[in-house]
């Protein structure tokens, strides 16, 4: 029936290159949309998965309350003139070693690296600029986080393991005035402030790291603490990022300390990818919803026209199934065809969104061009709806066809 | 051999019979026309025993088999490779070419190639041999008509049903068309049904059946 159909079609040029635009165009849509948004969200969580710790044992920070601190329970005539209040100095991880136990254990962790995390000014002249210092053991972190790939200058492992070396974000060395090899002066706010040498810049492209953040050696983030041997925090990254989930569940029963897995860190943002996969397909499934209504109407205004040569070809021997496919096939012919062109058509303009070129930031390739993902599901999955919304839409007018008796036509007059 | 036994149809279960208690028997290479005023029951008849309308009381059997009870491939095939099909409008598939059209049963039957010759011939015995690539648009309605009667021919059919072949032509294509149903049915031995309003044709055939409100009131033999 496939000649037939093709002869159908063919004879009905205008007719079936508008429904075929209407596939390609919802087809190329799909494609160029979803690499579009995919290569942003590929991007983006490649950056939230190495950027930082996969999960992350941080101090819980106590508020001080007067009950903490009451040594007279029993006197009733001992009153606070000023409660105590505000947070607990010092937060730090009360058992590292104990932490340092389990994650050795561990088969599932890659690497750990204790931290100490630490709000600082940074002072450069008469320039001061508040930010945050992460002191660590460079060969650690290196193991955690994917930092190295972001070095401008130097090497991470440059601030070695002390001698007061730090490494800065480009923009934070930029606010500050500085440049590289030069010292600037760090406080905590306790003391006074302790020079450091910049040994090495780098850059994420995320702004609020690269504006406010400095690495440094444990020791010299812990003197600067003035907290000597304490750690705040230990970053953990694992083999299978995307199941974190239960294992910060499991190590949250009995813990004191906070526990923070890398998806509940980034929330927001995992959110705003489920809203975009949303608009993404509420959009395609429109496109593809109206060209199928193409077809079915299109169809169905052919069955009612044929109904002369349906008769005539049930008389002739072709069974119900024939004209079935008969109408199938056209549906089924421009779903393929126009799958395939819309393709084709997707990957030209994702190709041409790719050479867009655009400010630099977390979106951004390394040469400050869109990044677009060319995943070849997202082509497959782009041509199986082009060919479902195509069959689905030819599948009601095809069976109405096959329904129709020869007697019934050729008594009503065809 | 076709066995019509007590035939009645009504088009509604109450309504009158259209054919009523109508038995009648159809020779091998019989050229058969049945006549009859409009509403007499002579089209109906024809679809009752050409299989088309296969809602009756009573039984059309194609020598040993019923119709009703035969399995649906079985009564496909039974069209397809054993009977011709020619309506008093052409119904023509637009889309295709005179010669595709007559070979579009063949096509079905998967002797497309086989009968090419054959398709060949009939445009030439029609007088169409040349314009065997023209579209139905492209002919007049007798050229159209006779390309249909070709197509009805194109698998050699045992048995050639025509509803008003001549209703929509002037009386030279008429003639034509009735020639070449005398020259088939001589030819072949193909057996041939034909309805007709008009007595002069009806003359042609061999067997003349004459209804009256869904009853056989004369079959003679010329």
């Amino acid at each position: 029936m496939m000649f037939l159909s093709l002869r159908h079609l063919s004879s009905r040029k205008k007719q079936s290159a508008l429904i075929l635009l209407g596939i390609v165009i919802g087809t190329a849509a799909y494609v160029a949309i979803s690499g579009m948004m995919l290569g942003f969200q590929d991007k983006l969580m490649d950056q939230l998965v190495n950027n930082d710790a996969h999960i992350r044992i941080s101090a819980r920070e106590d508020i001080l309350t007067a009950e903490q601190l009451d040594s007279f329970e029993n006197a009733k005539h001992v009153f606070w003139y000023t409660p105590p209040s505000g947070r607990k100095d010092s937060a730090k991880i009360d058992y590292p070693i104990g932490w340092f136990n389990r994650l050795n254990a561990d088969p599932e962790i890659v690497a750990y690296s204790p931290q100490v995390n630490l709000n600082v000014i940074f002072n450069r002249g008469k320039v001061s600029l508040a930010g945050r210092m992460i002191g660590s053991d460079p060969h650690r972190q290196m193991r955690v986080t994917n930092i190295q790939s972001y070095m401008l200058s130097g090497k991470f492992t440059d601030v070695g393991s002390s001698g007061n070396r730090l490494i800065i974000g480009k923009a934070l060395m930029n606010k500050i005035g500085a440049s590289l090899s030069e010292t600037i002066l760090i406080s905590s706010g306790k003391n006074t402030p302790t020079p450091f040498k910049i040994v090495g810049v780098f850059e994420t492209g995320i702004k609020q790291i690269d504006e406010t953040t400095v690495f440094s050696a444990l020791s010299d983030a812990q003197n600067l603490r003035g907290a000597p041997s304490e750690i705040t925090d230990i970053a953990i990254k694992v083999y299978h990022p995307f199941e974190v989930d239960q294992k910060v569940q499991n190590w949250r029963m009995g813990a004191r300390d906070k526990i923070v897995s890398w998806q509940e860190a980034s929330a927001s943002i995992l959110s705003v990818f489920k809203t975009q996969d949303i608009v993404r397909n509420s959009m395609t499934i429109s496109i593809i919803v109206v060209a199928g209504f193409g077809i079915y109407n299109i169809l169905s205004i052919l069955v009612t026209q044929k109904r002369r040569d349906i008769a005539i070809m049930r008389s002739m021997g072709f069974t119900p199934k024939d004209i079935m496919l008969l109408f199938f096939n056209q549906g089924l012919l421009l779903g393929v065809l126009g799958g395939f062109i819309g393709l084709a058509l997707g990957y030209l303009l994702c190709l041409l969104i790719g050479n867009i070129e655009v400010e630099a930031g977390r979106a951004t390739s390394s040469s400050n061009r869109m990044i677009v993902s060319y995943d070849y599901l997202i082509y497959v999955k782009a041509w199986f709806i082009a060919l479902f919304s195509s069959v689905a839409s030819a599948l009601w007018p095809s069976r109405q066809a096959a329904k129709l008796e020869p007697m019934d036509i050729i008594r009503e007059g065809g | 051999m076709i066995r019509a036994l007590h035939l009645t149809k009504r088009f509604s279960p109450t309504g009158p019979a259209v054919i009523d208690d109508l038995s009648v028997e159809i020779f091998d290479g019989n050229f058969i026309s049945l006549v009859g005023r409009s509403g007499s029951g002579k089209s109906t008849l024809l679809y009752l025993i050409s299989s088309l309308d296969r809602k009756y009381e009573g039984e059309v059997f194609y020598d040993q088999s019923e119709i009703t009870h035969m399995p649906m491939q079985e009564l496909h095939n039974l069209r397809n490779r054993q009977m011709g099909f020619v309506f008093q409008f052409h119904y023509l598939i637009n889309e295709l070419t005179a010669l595709e059209n007559i070979l579009l049963p063949a096509r079905k039957a998967g002797l497309l190639k086989e009968k090419e010759s054959t398709a060949h011939e009939l445009l030439k015995t029609v007088g169409l041999d040349e314009k065997a690539h023209r579209l139905p648009n492209q002919l007049s309605g007798g050229e159209q008509q006779r390309v249909a009667i070709a197509r009805a021919l194109i698998m050699q059919p045992k048995y050639l049903f025509a509803d008003e072949p001549t209703g929509n032509l002037d009386t030279h294509n008429g003639d034509a068309v009735m020639n070449l149903f005398a020259r088939f049915n001589q030819d072949h031995k193909t057996t041939i049904v034909y309805v007709t309003h008009d007595r002069e044709f009806a003359k042609r055939a061999s067997r003349q059946i004459e209804l009256v409100d869904g009853k056989i009131v004369s079959d003679e033999a010329h």
